[in-house]
């Protein structure tokens, strides 16, 4: 069971990730969009959107902190369990209730304005859904694990951390996985969930955001390309000259 | 030199410029010293989609075909067989070096045609009546023969009302196009056996924008004998007002000549909405200076666009410009004067003609009537030498001598040998007078005044009569004035020293036709309407007539749309703007522009091998055939003005009909109740002259009228072909008797028929109301429409982009083409060959079941012929009455034998015939030679090889392409050579200079060829009255004003007085307002703005659609997502608010006629007290059950009726004869009343 959990489970949602991000872009490249609905309702958007999303980038930072970054490596750096665990509490805690608070906002202004719930399709919901599940586990985690010392004493750091790292190091060790607590456990079953369902869904749009635009001058001139134009071939006769 | 150009940090930003100046390290681009722009070499990958999306394999000119005026010239893209999309062509011709051009045309409207092509309502197969279909195959296998079985079941009550009940009610089947063909063909062999030709009716409006495809069932129709119901009369676009005015159709400015006016005043015309690739002319004129006037009841998509808007009430439009009038005869004719202004209406009108005053004995003393024009008939007096046709050559008198004048140029000078070279408005040196107040007089002693009695309208009972002075002379012994004398006397504008009683000025609302006296009609203040039409003329004065008024249809669709255009169109005449450039009346209300007019009347009546064809009014058709006039309560003595003599008294408007079709006036078809086929053989039998036996078997009683007893079975219409056409949808007036008398099916009529002691007299009343007449509705289309779901037969037709055919308007001046884009997808075909296929179909049944049969035409007296001088004075005699003797062509319709032979008739159709050489070609009195033309026509489209065929190497119509050829080949404005024969014909009768307005044009000869490559200018023709001359802008009557060219009308000038019995016994001799019938009073409907249970009572409009109307229908989706969708009906929130209706709340409108459900659209552009429901907005999409009757839906004319007004059935006399199209009873729908109320029930469908 537990090899199936924490390998074989999680493997397959990488793959999901991976191979659908690639169908989509194939199959589905003008789809691919954040399908936004500023155009009908902007009020609440401003303020849920930028705090959802700003929240996420910083549980996104604590994740890469948490996950990836071994914990000799901040000791070599002198960072101490206690200030760790303060930072990561304290950081963890306002990016988690930014997103929570954000993405409170966003669902309530998707199901209460008319035209915007009339754009809202049937995956919307679903990744909604799956997306509150994984966000409010991981705060519980850092809430009743961290804070309030439920359900016992437990380092993620010695265990979550690396398994996931052994796990993307394809050397999956489950046995790390069996003695976390449950809220960890159904933290990261429900993220890899939503990494299945991914490309699926209007997250794509985060491989697109167009952070090329802080940097850009106004006008981009692309010269002609060699190429044909379109993608039927030239026909006899009609060939382009010149360049 | 180079410069540094400076960073604006204040526009980027100092965090900005460090981004941006970041980028740098990260990318092999390179990025401009201003940091405006990033040059990147390649990455054009991204293109390909947009390329391939706009990529196409070829581009093709066509147009968009039955009704649009803007007739723009579009270019259709087609890729791997599939027509994508349109956009606008840009190769017009140039309106001049000084001017803006005709491009940019084209609306969203006909943008989104190309939908049509594959969308899901096209029609891409043949249906048939599935109930009818399975009663043919069963018959035919039991009878063997195709025209027995449809005898078998028509004759058969049980099984014919069986299938018309189904009508519209779903159940189409496809069928293969030989059955198909087969059932129509048998059904019109049948048809023909058993009832007569003349029981065959085809529809197709509007042939100017796809003649060839108009041409090809008018053609087929014809060649039967059946009967081509006329449009321009029963779409209510015919201004009444023209014929009566000018003696002519319409004949209007093209769009282009907007831009020479100076002063432009719409007036129910919405240019921007209904004229939308042609309001740019408007839009630009305004920048050179043109003052721009709106008048319209609500505030509409052109008052945007507007100096000034005086918002008229509905229907009031006729107080507005009378009291317009008053002032400008006011100021420039009586305290002031223009030289302009009165040269212009002493050469150019009627105003100094002679009218002789009735004396009648009333009890305050000796009155007078307006009276008939004084002629050279009575000047002759008894000396005997009477000149020729000298009732039709009125007397002016001439100011110099003060004795009476018989000017040339009137109607008396066109026909006959004494008019030849004298038919012009050269008057020589004689300087008429135009009016008798303070004139010299032979004996200085008889010029007195006395007072006339004019009716009014706006008021009833004693105050209805006005008595104004007149100054009078006494003329070969009678009383007389003048028409201007008349007019001042109408508009009340007094002079010092006449009796009675006139207006005391502007302020004295109790005198018509004042300003404050319309304000309290129309609701526009009294000062603004003065100081406008004092601009209007003043503006004229100054122009020399360039001031322009753009009528429309909001003023045209009335009852007495014909009085409101006469006091419209008094403003431009007088103030001398008619005939010339950026000048006069601009009525753009349905197309009646076919330039190549001569080639294609050939083509479509079979002119060139039998005539005359059979032409219909179509309005007097349905009137009868749908029984609506079972159903009307009033006499004709309604209309009648208050001092009438009582002629109309106890007349119906069914007896008005059925006397004008006694007397000839106007076309009554099926004419008798018997064959026509059968009475020529019966006359044969007795050994008379045909005529001499119809004339005695009508006098003897054993041959009687149907139109006086339509409801007998033999005087059905039996079968009906529509092409081009919607009736079911669009322009049925009565939608709801349609579809029960007519048709036998389910309809929401809600009226009581008329009781015993009002229904009209002359007719056969039977107590049985007949329902399902029509044995054969047979639609061609390309898309699903009211009239193809009510049809037995639905024919799929090719849509615009998928023929060749040719387009004119009368907004601009030139002739382009269709072209297929693709050629006609699954088994759809060409108009053209559709009937080709019909007529193919029908020879060998014709052969077998007709053979070759003689017909009797009855034909009525025609316009621009002599048979328009058979009314002398517009006295009306009644043959049946004993007043004269029944004279075929003189008293009577014509009565005319022509042989058909059944069995040629698709040969016929397929080549063109010899009545060509023999007979030449006529338009407008003029006969044009065409030998040379056809000669041409034979190296040009080939010659039939048929040896011992009649059609034996005649010039061959089998293609599209060849009938667009001899079209052209056969008209004025196409080909230079008989432009000049025409104007050189004409001349010898005016013995005028005209020749030269075409031979700049002689060699030009415009091809099919020519039009495919780009729009072409027509060439100045006699088929028309204006000149492009040179490559000026198209306005009509100016060859009349400048050639000295008559009108074709009595006096041959432009009449404000009209003289027939019926128009004085109307009131209606002169401008006058006449309001909105009035429904309560006729019809018992709740009085408007009045509140009861049943909704809120308000005035009923169907003005034209901004998203559906010309280029494409109501079900276009592009259309239907960027308006409301579905069936609407626009409300004031005042109304609105009296019921309780909220936007987009569905409610239920409910007249004595029918029923509409619809959503509303509240909104306060609308006036209170009225209601538009857009025009043909069909049944097809989104049209529930109605809560009053449980049926589905209604449409707009659910709630209308046909309402025939007598004055447009008068014929036989000068300009008031009838012409196809010309003049005939206008299909008016505008003084209807609904009441409104919100739904209660959930919408069903």
């Amino acid at each position: 069971m537990s090899l199936f959990l924490w390998v074989i489970f999680p493997y397959l949602c990488l793959a999901v990730f991976v191979v659908g991000h690639a169908w989509r872009y194939r199959y589905d490249a003008f789809g691919w969009t954040t399908r936004s609905s500023q155009l009908y309702e902007d009020r609440l958007l401003r303020l849920g959107s930028p705090l959802f999303h700003f929240g996420m980038l910083g549980v996104v930072g604590g994740h890469v902190i948490g996950l990836l970054i071994p914990r000799s490596w901040t000791d070599a750096v002198g960072i101490d369990e206690h200030r760790y665990h303060l930072g990561a509490v304290i950081g963890g805690l306002i990016a988690g209730v930014m997103a929570l608070v954000g993405l409170a906002i966003l669902v309530y202004r998707r199901r209460t304005v008319g035209p915007v719930f009339s754009a809202t399709t049937a995956m919307d919901k679903v990744m909604y859904l799956v997306l509150t599940v994984v966000i409010t586990l991981g705060m519980w985690n850092t809430i009743a694990g961290s804070t309030l010392n439920l359900g016992g004493e437990y380092d993620y750091r010695e265990g979550v951390s690396v398994w996931y790292r052994s796990f993307l190091a394809f050397q999956p060790d489950a046995s790390l996985m069996t003695q976390a607590p449950i809220g960890f456990k159904l933290h990261a079953l429900a993220a890899f969930a939503l990494f299945a369902l991914w490309p699926f869904t209007r997250l794509v749009h985060v491989f697109s955001a167009p952070v090329g635009y802080l940097t850009r001058p106004y006008i981009v001139y692309r010269s002609r390309d060699v190429r044909p134009l379109g993608t039927s071939a030239a026909r006899r006769g009609w060939e382009r000259v010149g360049s | 030199m180079t410069q540094d150009v400076p960073v604006d940090s204040s526009l980027e930003g100092a965090l900005s410029t460090a981004l941006i100046a970041g980028r740098r390290f990260f990318t092999r681009a390179t990025v401009s010293d201003d940091q405006r722009a990033l040059f990147k070499q390649g990455g054009r990958s991204g293109d390909a989609f947009y390329r391939d999306r706009w990529s196409h394999d070829k581009v093709v000119r066509s147009t968009h075909g039955v009704n649009c005026t803007g007739s723009c010239s579009w270019k259709v893209y087609v890729k791997d067989g599939i027509i994508t999309w349109e956009a606008q062509q840009t190769d017009y011709p140039s309106a001049g070096a000084d001017r803006p051009d005709y491009e940019p045309r084209g609306c969203p409207r006909g943008a989104a045609f190309s939908w049509y092509t594959y969308s899901p309502t096209r029609i891409r197969y043949p249906y048939v009546r599935g109930v009818l279909l399975e009663m043919y195959r069963e018959a035919k296998s039991r009878l063997g023969d195709p025209v027995l079985a449809w005898a078998d079941i028509v004759e058969d009550p049980e099984r014919a009302a069986r299938y018309k009940k189904a009508r519209g009610k779903g159940g189409l089947v496809r069928a293969s196009w030989a059955e198909a063909a087969e059932i129509y063909a048998a059904a019109t062999c049948h048809t023909i056996k058993r009832w007569g030709p003349d029981r065959i009716a085809g529809f197709s409006p509007i042939p100017a924008m796809s003649m060839v495809s108009h041409a090809s069932g008018a053609r087929w129709t014809s060649l039967l004998g059946g009967a081509m119901l006329s449009f321009y009369d029963w779409y209510a676009d015919l201004p009444v007002a023209s014929p009566q005015i000018f003696g002519d159709q319409t004949d209007v400015p093209e769009s282009g000549d907007w831009w020479d006016a100076g002063y432009l005043i719409m007036w129910g015309s919405n240019i921007p909405v209904t004229r939308t690739p042609d309001a740019h002319w408007m839009t630009e004129a305004r920048y050179r200076g043109q003052k721009v006037i709106v008048v319209a009841p609500d505030y509409a998509d052109n008052v945007k666009f507007a100096d000034e808007w005086l918002p008229a009430a509905p229907g009031t439009d006729a107080a507005l410009a009378m009291a317009m009038g008053h002032v400008v005869l006011r100021e420039f004719f009586v305290d002031d004067r223009v030289d302009y202004f009165t040269e212009y209406v002493k050469k150019y009108t009627d105003l100094p003609y002679l009218i002789t005053l009735d004396e009648i004995a009333g009890e305050s003393g000796t009155v007078y009537r307006p009276g008939k024009f004084l002629t050279a008939a009575e000047l002759a007096g008894d000396s005997g030498t009477v000149e020729e046709n000298a009732a039709f050559r009125p007397v002016l008198l001439d100011a110099r001598t003060a004795e009476p004048f018989v000017p040339n140029g009137s109607l008396g000078h066109r026909f006959g040998e004494t008019g030849a070279g004298r038919w012009n408005l050269d008057l020589g040196d004689v300087d008429p007078a135009l009016t008798l107040y303070g004139a010299p007089t032979p004996d200085r002693a008889e010029t007195s005044a006395v007072e006339v009695e004019l009716p009014r309208f706006d008021v009833r009972g004693p105050d209805a009569l006005l008595r104004r002075g007149v100054p009078v002379r006494r003329v070969a012994g009678r009383l007389v004035t003048t028409v201007l004398d008349l007019m001042l006397a109408q508009y009340g504008v007094g002079r010092p020293g006449l009796p009675g009683t006139f207006a005391a000025g502007y302020e004295d609302a109790s005198a018509p036709y004042t300003p404050a006296w319309q304000e309290s009609i129309t609701g526009v203040p009294a000062g603004a309407v003065a100081r406008i039409a004092r601009e209007f003329a003043q503006n004229a004065a100054d122009t020399r007539g360039r001031s322009m008024i753009i009528v429309g249809a909001g003023t045209n669709h009335w009852f007495h749309s014909d009085t409101i255009y006469r006091a419209m169109l008094m403003l431009t005449t007088i103030t001398g703007c008619q005939g010339v450039n950026g000048g006069g009346w601009a009525h753009y209300v349905g197309q009646e522009k076919a330039r190549p007019i001569t080639g294609w009347a050939q083509l479509a009546f079979g002119l060139d091998w039998s005539r005359p064809p059979r032409q219909m009014i179509q309005t007097a058709y349905w009137y009868l055939h749908t029984d609506q006039f079972r159903y009307d309560n009033y006499d004709v003595e309604h209309l009648a003005a208050p001092n009438a003599t009582g002629r109309f008294r106890g007349m119906g408007t069914a007896d008005a009909l059925a006397l004008s079709a006694r007397l000839g006036w106007m076309p009554s078809y099926p004419t008798f109740d018997r064959n026509p086929l059968d009475l020529a053989d019966d006359a044969a039998a007795s050994g008379l002259e045909p005529a001499e036996y119809v004339v005695r078997s009508l006098q003897d009683g054993s041959l009687r009228f149907a139109c006086e007893d339509p409801d007998a079975p033999e005087n059905f219409p039996r079968m009906l072909t529509m092409w081009r056409a919607n009736l079911f949808g669009s322009s049925g007036k009565g939608n709801e008797y349609f579809l029960k008398h007519l048709l036998g099916t389910d309809s929401s009529v809600q009226a009581r028929e008329t009781p015993p002691d009002q229904r009209p007299t002359s007719l056969v009343w039977r107590d049985e109301a007949p329902e399902g007449k029509l044995d054969l509705l047979c639609t061609l289309d390309f898309r699903m429409t009211s009239s193809t779901i009510l049809s037995d037969i639905v024919l799929p037709a090719a849509t615009w982009y998928e023929k060749h055919d040719i387009s004119t308007t009368d907004m601009h001046p030139f002739i382009h083409s269709f072209n297929p884009a693709i050629n006609p997808p699954w088994q759809t075909k060409t108009d053209w060959d559709i009937f080709h296929t019909l007529a193919q179909t029908f020879a060998p049944l014709g052969a077998k079941h007709l053979g070759v049969r003689r017909d009797l035409v009855a034909a009525p007296l025609l316009h621009d012929s002599p048979e328009a001088m058979a009314t002398p004075h517009g006295v009306v005699r009644d043959w049946r009455a004993g007043e004269c003797d029944p004279v075929p062509g003189k008293t009577m319709p014509k009565l005319i034998v022509v042989e058909r032979d059944y069995g040629a008739i698709a040969d016929k159709m397929a080549a063109l015939g010899p009545l060509m050489e023999k007979l030449g070609a006529t338009t407008k009195a003029i006969t044009y030679d065409v030998t040379r033309e056809v000669e041409y026509l034979r190296g040009k489209i080939g010659v039939v090889r048929a040896p011992g065929s009649v059609t034996d190497g005649r010039p061959s119509l089998v293609k599209d392409i060849a009938a667009a050829e001899t079209i052209m080949a056969l008209s004025g404005t196409t080909n230079g050579h008989l432009a000049t024969q025409g104007f050189e014909t004409l001349e010898k009768r005016t013995g005028t200079q005209l020749a030269d307005l075409a031979r700049e044009h002689e060699g030009k000869r415009i091809t099919f060829a020519d039009t495919q490559a780009a729009p072409v200018p027509v060439i100045t023709s006699p088929e028309w009255s204006g000149s492009e001359t040179g490559g000026r802008r198209y306005s009509p009557f100016t060859i009349n004003t400048e050639r000295l060219k008559p009108w074709h009308t009595l006096t041959g000038r432009q009449h404000f007085y009209l003289d027939h019995d019926w128009i004085q016994e109307l009131g209606e001799v002169l401008p006058v307002f006449k309001p909105p019938l009035d429904m309560t009073e006729i019809f018992g409907e709740p009085e408007i703005g009045s509140v009861g249970e049943l909704g809120v009572t308000v005035r009923y409009l169907t003005p034209h659609n901004k998203w559906s109307i010309h280029s494409e229908y109501q079900d276009n989706l592009f259309m239907l997502s960027l308006s409301r969708g579905g069936q609407a009906i626009w409300m004031s929130d005042v109304d609105a608010a009296k019921v309780g209706i909220a936007d987009n709340d569905w409610i239920e409108a409910v007249n004595r006629n029918g029923v509409v459900a619809a959503r509303a659209i509240v909104s306060h552009r609308m006036p209170e007290g009225v209601v538009y429901m857009h025009h043909a907005q069909d049944r097809l999409i989104d049209v529930p059950r109605t809560e009053t009757t449980g049926k589905r839906g209604g449409i707009h004319n659910s709630l209308t009726r046909i309402m025939l007004k007598p004055s447009h059935i008068i014929g036989g006399y000068a300009q008031l004869a009838f012409a196809f199209n010309y003049l005939g009873p206008t299909g008016n729908q505008r003084d209807e009343v609904t009441v409104i109320r919100k739904r209660t029930q959930p919408v069903r469908y």
